[in-house]
């Protein structure tokens, strides 16, 4: 099991965002997260990545606790050393891509591998140059990313969150922000990084997309999950009331 | 006096002039970033101290900090009565801290717009791929910041060329103290001239130089 999260509960003043929530990755589980928007999607993924904190539960990554509850019902987590290692095993691709501006696509890249792993300039060089062709981005390595679209942007924001070597790679909602005629090519490459059995777990609004690349589907609703299964279940034949209601919204 | 002899005696006292601005540039431009990182400390009482160091620096006239710095240690010792001590003979001392201090605390406000300018997704994309908080500020944070308030930054520096000439107050022999102990002895307006050409220069000068600066950091927006 790569991620754990149990009885996750996040509230943000007197909205209860989270409501008891609970799910599992394994490896090479593609799974995508839909539901209309505030329905605590994005909170879960943020909560996943320690961007936000939750009010109770656990999450572990690779069966490490990042997160226990106490008995009074407080979430402790584990020391801020303790957590960066955690933060090793996963990847996060915004909505907003947040490349850094300053730099080229190539050190954006490379940067937290050399300076945070420490790993060897050489080897993750490599490693970057050989992401980046295969996000098709070979001849961007030394341009900024103002001088790019937003699809490749979000590309080069892939490269970098793949080039940490995660167990699992977070995607909240990676087209919302793109042209129309943009998304496909990002959406390509997560097809691809699915076909190669990368751990993922997708926030989205794409619906014929989830429904192709996901292992299993997640739909939330008011801070809790409606319904989940394989694909063609929650698609083809959902169960709950509430979940055929929000896919009707997309049928054409 | 021909306006020759005016020019070389009062370019005597312009290298004092840039001793003042040179210094008071090394010394506010960090001190600066001290105080907008303490102003935004979640400590209230260490972010409403900075605060109030601001409201008073910006508050109140250069030419009192100056006089205060410069004399005010001598009228607080007398007062003690046990311990005296004298009015600094170099002045460039006093001088030099007053006007750092002064300029810090506008820079620090500067910093500060600039720090809070800056879109929270580059300290998650930053937090995400682990960097701690020091690699975020140094590498991530900073070199934009200083892009976005370079404009700002400009104006205080030019500013400061100017003030420079407010170092007159106590007797300090720079430039426009002595352009003015020259026009009072000759009863002329020509040394004032003069002065407002040198500033102009120097100005022009640094005009240059930011421009530069700016143009470099245009690669990226």
């Amino acid at each position: 099991m790569i991620l754990e999260m149990n009885n996750i509960r996040k509230s943000f003043g007197r909205l209860n965002v989270l409501r008891d929530i609970s799910m599992s990755v394994d490896a090479g589980e593609v799974v995508s997260v839909i539901g209309p928007s505030g329905s605590g999607k994005s909170t879960l993924l943020r909560c996943a990545t320690f961007l936000e904190t939750v009010d109770s539960g656990s999450i572990r990554y690779m069966g490490t606790p990042a997160v226990t509850t106490d008995e009074y019902g407080n979430a402790n987590y584990v020391s801020p050393a303790e957590l960066r290692r955690i933060k090793q095993y996963y990847g996060l691709v915004f909505q907003q891509f947040n490349l850094f501006p300053h730099r080229t696509v190539l050190k954006n890249v490379t940067d937290a591998p050399i300076h945070v792993q420490k790993r060897d300039r050489e080897e993750v060089r490599e490693t970057a140059a050989e992401l980046l062709r295969k996000m098709g981005l070979a001849d961007k390595a030394d341009a900024y990313p103002c001088q790019l679209s937003g699809g490749q942007q979000q590309r080069v924001a892939i490269a970098r969150a793949l080039a940490m070597k995660p167990e699992i790679l977070f995607f909240d909602e990676p087209t919302s922000a793109l042209d129309p005629e943009l998304t496909g090519e990002v959406l390509k490459v997560i097809k691809q990084l699915a076909e190669e059995d990368m751990t993922m777990v997708i926030v989205t609004h794409e619906m014929p997309f989830a429904r192709a690349v996901s292992d299993r589907v997640i739909f939330m609703d008011g801070g809790v999950i409606v319904e989940q299964g394989a694909p063609e279940n929650v698609f083809g034949s959902p169960q709950q009331e509430r979940t055929k209601q929000f896919l009707r919204g997309y049928e054409r | 006096m021909t306006l020759w002899t005016m020019i070389l005696k009062m370019s005597e006292g312009f290298g004092k002039t840039c001793a003042i601005f040179f210094l008071t540039l090394l010394f506010s431009l960090p001190l600066g970033m001290v105080v907008a990182f303490l102003r935004r400390s979640k400590n209230k009482l260490i972010s409403n101290a900075m605060r109030f160091f601001i409201a008073v620096l910006r508050g109140t006239p250069l030419m009192l900090q100056l006089l205060a710095v410069t004399y005010g240690p001598y009228y607080i010792t007398k007062s003690l009565d046990f311990i005296s001590i004298s009015v600094a003979r170099n002045k460039l001392i006093p001088v030099v801290i007053a006007f750092s201090i002064n300029y810090a605390a506008y820079f620090a406000e500067i910093y500060r717009g600039g720090i809070e300018s800056m879109p929270v997704g580059q300290y998650e994309a930053a937090e995400v791929l682990g960097y701690t908080k020091m690699q975020t500020f140094f590498k991530i944070i900073l070199p934009q910041v200083v892009k976005r308030i370079l404009p700002s930054v400009t104006n205080e520096v030019i500013t400061l060329v100017k003030d420079t000439s407010m170092a007159f107050t106590v007797s300090y022999q720079e430039m426009f103290t002595i352009g003015k102990q020259i026009a009072n002895s000759q009863t002329s307006f020509l040394p004032f001239v003069v002065a407002g050409v040198f500033y102009f220069v120097f100005n022009a000068v640094v005009d240059f130089g930011m421009g530069k600066a700016e143009k470099a950091l245009d690669y990226y927006q």
